[in-house]
């Protein structure tokens, strides 16, 4: 577990660079050097009067278990939002006014968001978790063509 | 159960852009890229449809409505899986205000969004149409900076 700040938040008080026992805090960039960060120390977490600064877990719980059914109900419905950013998509490729197109656009963002979040809800939220290594190696071991083999391999490598 | 030959390419490429984000959320910024590169590589492989009108669009959301949702949501509430109950209750605001403007947009055309801005919650998938974002997202209720501007360009 280490600690990261969030920019957004900091206002510059520069008390977790007091307080940080191995100067993981006091960086160039922004950001916390999450190399030496001690595992789970939180001095700067708790020291700091913005609360800009946050754990980030190393390894987290296994998802809530879901059952078969409502996976393949959510998988469904996510089939429908991404049959929706298609057709919306066509639209925006096609229109020639740019106000259609505009709203063409904003359907298939807007579509692609909701299906997101239903593949996110058919047990695929959590990258390091068992159903989205199950699928990346069966995506590994699919028979299509010009597929990036490194790119799925190296994920695999790092989750 | 095997996942992939269920999976189009599109719901290929969207699981594997939303895993990009959650790996941006983690700080995992390599992980992140590769993922964001598999789902440009799935949404590649995707042909988008020829000759689609917004009334196609419409069909879909209103299938939804007037079945899905109440279904699903049945059988989310038998199993007491909060999360999938959570995105199917945004996921039928968000179809009602889709549903609702495209109705208006039928019947104003292009008037309708001549003066205006038209923004996307990037957490929900709202529409707001207007001047500003509000300030939090009536659905979902994340800040305003959370939506997304789309911009009106010439073809």
């Amino acid at each position: 577990m280490h600690a990261a700040r969030n920019i957004r938040l900091c206002t510059k008080d520069c008390v977790c660079l007091f307080v940080c026992p191995t100067g993981a805090t006091d960086t160039e960039n922004g950001q916390i050097d999450f190399e030496k960060c001690l595992d789970g120390c939180r001095l700067c977490v708790d020291a700091c009067p913005s609360h800009a600064i946050y754990l980030v877990n190393d390894n987290y719980a296994p998802p809530q278990v879901k059952g078969q059914k409502i996976k393949a109900m959510m998988l469904e419905m996510a089939e429908n939002k991404t049959e929706q950013e298609k057709i919306a998509s066509g639209i925006a490729r096609d229109a020639k006014s740019p106000i259609a197109r505009q709203l063409a656009i904003a359907l298939a963002v807007s579509s692609r968001i909701s299906a997101e979040d239903c593949l996110r809800e058919a047990g695929y939220m959590l990258p390091q978790g068992d159903e989205v290594k199950k699928l990346l190696r069966a995506l590994l071991n699919s028979q299509q063509q010009d597929l990036p083999k490194e790119t799925i391999q190296r994920l695999l490598d790092l989750l | 159960m095997d996942d992939m030959h269920e999976l189009s390419v599109e719901s290929l490429s969207a699981l594997c852009s939303n895993l990009a984000k959650a790996c941006s959320k983690q700080l995992r910024t390599e992980e992140a890229s590769l993922f964001d590169q598999l789902a440009s590589y799935y949404k590649s492989k995707s042909k988008l449809p020829e000759g689609k009108q917004f009334t196609d669009y419409s069909a879909l959301v209103l299938k939804e409505l007037n079945k899905d949702y109440a279904e699903i949501s049945q059988q989310a509430a038998a199993d007491g899986d909060r999360g999938s109950l959570r995105a199917l209750t945004w996921g039928e605001k968000v179809s009602k205000i889709l549903r609702s403007l495209l109705d208006r947009y039928e019947k104003q055309k292009d008037s309708m969004l001549e003066n205006t801005n038209v923004y996307v919650c990037e957490i929900c998938g709202f529409i707001y149409i207007g001047n500003l974002p509000p300030e939090i997202c009536p659905i979902c209720k994340v800040p305003g900076f959370k939506m997304l501007k789309i911009q009106k360009e010439s073809v």
